[in-house]
């Protein structure tokens, strides 16, 4: 017997209310054995199979290397599939310290789930199987929509396919709900998403809304087609034997039916089901004369994913202080500071979003801005919302092309002058919440420093080197950011700067990361401000690396 | 850089001699609402009078402050008017006057008159504040009057009736102590207007700048050049406003608290903004011209050596140093 086999059967032996019922011994790959766990309240010890994998005392992709499992514990909370208790206890590269938190973690299960049969406040999802159809594995995404379903009601799913990747070691197949539409094809409610996934090829499925989870328990979902055989109404699956014969051309193809539920008196999950036509879990009986529609018995039920995109849950991680990611929001500028602070607000929430920006995409503007290589040569806004249809279901351009860009720019500088067309522009761009100038056009900034607008109306700019990132936010925006700049207030280098090939004006030297250390500090200190309902002052971030990186925001 | 230099640039160029026409625009508009009033409610009112900053000698030109205090009778409004009425009722007045040339808005104390820029683009605004004797024939005695608070006031519930007080007093105090202290107070309470202008919508008012400058005078030996009395009265404002024990005094109505008028939060913004102030120009004295701005309408044209790119002989436009 190995050294770690011995030293495993003697801590155990060792742990106080644990007797070892199989001495633990190196199979194949693991150590396994068999123990009893005893707590005070049970009328006797619970008993577990033990498998310790060969990474303990280490996890492994974020899971214990060690299962306890008792299949007769399977209905309790938070036991997985295969029968094992979850835990996840601290870490200690001792095996003889990692065994006894282990199983001070199997106590605690026992005493929380098992003796008192608690319940967590997070609702916690049906364990679905996650089994491939045909060596492909399936899943779709729902997000929320305003229409309130009522128990049985069943219909078409119009959903397109986003995109075919790998799982693991296995294709997969992701797709979107487009459209709910009643069994005549008439439209119910459509699921909102960004204009490019709207934009997809649709294809048909089915639905039925249950109102209750199909589950025996509320923990595990349906296995077999016989468990539905008392919630799926008679239409419903005399509907499905209509779509069957309808699709008879198309047999061999797979359709999926998506189970609806309420997991709260709110909310709805959808799980989805894949249905392969000419091969449906139905046959027909006559009854007294009458046909019915009957469920197969012995038929497994094939499980897809399906994951909950709603608007709360995509960004359920973090997001940006309501002030910002509620706000229409236009950014003057989309190259480095203006695509990176784009890209920051999309991912972190925001929804409306405009931009103006005449210029296009190059090559060499991709190694310090958020655009693709791939793409070539085109408008940067036009790029731009391509790159953030693909990260944000929820981004909604508002204006942006290249047009609105230039008669913006015409408009706002040529009729300065003009009380009548300035009125128009300054109500123009009061329709935006914040706006953001990252264009640093010092001729911009005083044009829009001279309007009265209620909007929010900021400024970012940066020096040489990246060195530093202004922020005029205050009423003397254009004072602020020539005096800081020109007024021998920030020192940096003006001289080493970059020369593009070609008749260009010099540029800055500075690369992604210098820069979008300095933009997302920026915007740190902006949604601070908004989190604490302060008053948003100007302000320079300043770095040096004299040493080592330090940097440091100034407010005025 | 020189900060006395530069600031009394700033108070030289914000002189409100140097705005003749315009400040001559603002008279001529207060006069012509004075004689709206009068006319309006005749007997009921007595003379409208100005209580803004050029009545205190504290005016800047780039924002004149032309309030116009319109002292009502008592029963003005009926023997059981109330001062809501009277608000409304100025309102209504001053709205239906002046609704197509002007923006009229109801404010904290007064009615906003922002009329729409004339040819030469300037904007004329004037404040009205309505207020109302005590009792009977009491104001040609003590000129004391109560103000009706439409908006919520620092402290101060909107729908109040609890400010009791004598606007000619408050005058006649800070235009002393500015005329007395001219080269102290008046040009400190100047630079404090410059740099409030500087911001927009700020929640302190002129009047507050006007006596909490005063205070620190008042509390503090205050000596030195014009950036080391800025710089002690500034010292004064971060330290003192935001303790429980800071009241500011309405030389109007002792009882009367001015520190009432702003949120425990707007104090500690205006201490954060001194601190800010203050380190900033630690920092750099460059940092000075951002919070005390010249007018640079006004401003005298400096020698072109100091100017960029001139040492070749040939001019060179300075290069772009900010970038996007």
């Amino acid at each position: 017997m190995s050294q770690r086999v011995n030293e495993i059967n003697t801590v155990i032996k060792g742990i106080p209310d644990v007797k070892i019922v199989k001495p633990f011994e190196q199979s194949k790959i693991d150590i396994e054995g068999c123990i009893t766990v005893f707590v005070g309240g049970l009328m006797q010890p619970l008993e577990f199979n033990v498998t310790i994998h060969p990474q303990y005392p280490f996890k492994s992709h974020e899971t214990e290397t060690i299962k306890f499992s008792n299949d007769n514990l399977i209905e309790h909370k938070h036991i997985m599939q295969n029968g094992a208790i979850c835990i996840h206890t601290a870490h200690t590269p001792v095996l003889s310290q990692k065994l006894i938190y282990d199983i001070e973690s199997v106590k605690a299960w026992i005493k929380k789930y098992y003796i008192n049969k608690d319940s967590d406040t997070h609702y916690e999802h049906l364990i679905v199987p996650q089994k491939a159809f045909k060596e492909n594995y399936f899943a779709y995404f729902f997000s929320e929509v305003d229409y309130t379903f009522h128990k049985n009601q069943f219909g078409f799913v119009d959903y397109s396919i986003m995109n075919n990747g790998v799982f693991y070691k296995e294709n997969i197949q992701s797709s979107i709900f487009q459209a709910f539409l009643n069994k005549d094809r008439k439209k119910i409610v459509d699921v909102d998403w960004n204009f490019q996934l709207k934009n997809l090829p649709q294809s048909t499925a089915l639905f039925v809304f249950l109102k209750d989870a199909p589950s025996k328990n509320q923990r595990w979902v349906f296995n077999d087609w016989k468990d539905f055989e008392t919630t799926l109404p008679q239409d419903f699956l005399k509907f499905l034997h209509n779509v069957e014969e309808r699709l008879a051309k198309e047999n061999g193809k797979t359709l999926p039916l998506f189970v609806g539920y309420n997991i709260s008196e709110t909310e709805i999950h959808w799980q989805a089901i894949i249905l392969e036509i000419g091969n449906f879990p139905i046959y027909g009986e006559k009854i007294d004369k009458q046909w019915l529609t009957k469920i197969e018995e012995d038929r497994s039920i094939h499980w897809a994913m399906t994951r909950n995109c709603s608007y709360k849950y995509f960004f359920g991680r973090g997001k940006l202080s309501e002030r910002i990611t509620e706000s229409k929001i236009l950014i003057i500028g989309i190259g480095a500071v203006g695509s990176i602070l784009a890209k920051t607000l999309i991912r972190c929430g925001c929804r409306r979003l405009g931009f103006i920006e005449f210029d296009v995409k190059e090559p060499e503007n991709v190694c310090r801005s958020e655009y693709s290589f791939f793409t070539g040569i085109t408008n940067k806004t036009n790029d731009l919302i391509n790159e953030l249809c693909l990260i944000s279901p929820f981004f909604e351009p508002i204006n942006g092309g290249y047009d609105y860009s230039e008669a913006f720019d015409f408009f706002i500088k040529s009729h300065l002058a003009d009380t009548g067309i300035k009125a128009e522009m300054e109500k123009h761009l009061e329709e935006y919440d914040i706006i953001i100038d990252c264009s640093a056009d010092n001729g911009l900034l005083y044009v829009l420093s001279q309007l009265q607008i209620k909007s929010t109306l900021l400024n970012l700019s940066i020096s040489n080197h990246a060195k530093h990132l202004v922020c005029a936010a205050e009423q003397n925006r254009y004072d602020f950011i020539i005096s800081q700049f020109a007024g021998n207030i920030l020192k940096f280098d003006v001289d080493d700067l970059h020369n593009p090939t070609g008749c260009w004006s010099p540029t800055f030297k500075a690369s992604y990361n210098d820069i979008n250390v300095l933009v997302q500090a920026a915007i740190k200190q902006i949604n601070t401000k908004f989190e604490q309902e302060k008053t948003l002052r100007n302000f320079f971030i300043e770095t040096d690396d004299t040493n080592c990186f330090n940097i440091s925001i100034k407010e005025f | 850089m020189d900060k006395n230099k530069h600031l009394d640039s700033v108070i030289s160029t914000h002189q409100i001699t140097k705005e003749e026409t315009l400040f001559d625009k603002y008279v001529k508009k207060k006069n012509e609402v004075k004689e709206a009033l009068e006319d309006k409610y005749e007997s009921d009112i007595y003379s409208p009078f100005n209580s803004g900053s050029y009545a205190k000698n504290t005016a800047i030109n780039t924002k004149f402050d032309f309030d116009l205090v319109s002292p009502f009778k008592r029963n003005a409004f009926g023997c059981s008017g109330t001062l809501k009425e009277m608000y409304e009722d100025v309102y209504d007045f001053l709205y239906e006057k002046y609704k197509d040339v002007a923006e009229v808005k109801k404010q904290k104390v007064s009615i906003g008159l922002e009329f729409y820029a004339d040819s030469d683009g300037d904007v004329i605004k004037i404040d009205v504040v309505p207020g109302r004797e005590l009792s009977q024939d009491q104001y040609k005695e003590n000129e004391n009057l109560n103000l009706y608070v439409y908006y919520k006031y620092g402290n101060i519930d909107a729908g109040s009736e609890r400010i009791k007080t004598n606007v000619k007093a408050q005058i006649n105090n800070i235009k002393t102590r500015a005329t007395d202290e001219k080269d102290s107070i008046r040009k400190i309470i100047r630079l404090l207007k410059v740099w409030k202008n500087t911001k927009y919508n700020y929640p302190t008012k002129s009047f507050f700048l006007e006596l909490i400058t005063i205070k620190a005078f008042d509390n503090k030996t205050i000596t030195g050049s014009i950036w080391e009395k800025l710089e002690t009265v500034l010292e004064y404002i971060r330290d003192n406003v935001t303790k429980d024990s800071f009241t500011l005094k309405d030389p109007g109505n002792s009882s009367n608290d001015l520190a009432d008028t702003l949120t425990s939060y707007e104090k500690q913004q205006l201490s954060d903004d001194m601190k800010n102030m203050l380190d900033r120009i630690r920092d750099n004295d460059e940092n000075l011209k951002t919070y005390f701005p010249e007018n640079s309408k006004f401003k005298k044209e400096e020698s072109k050596t100091n100017q960029y790119g001139t040492n070749s002989g040939m001019p060179v436009p300075p290069p772009k140093l900010n970038f996007g």
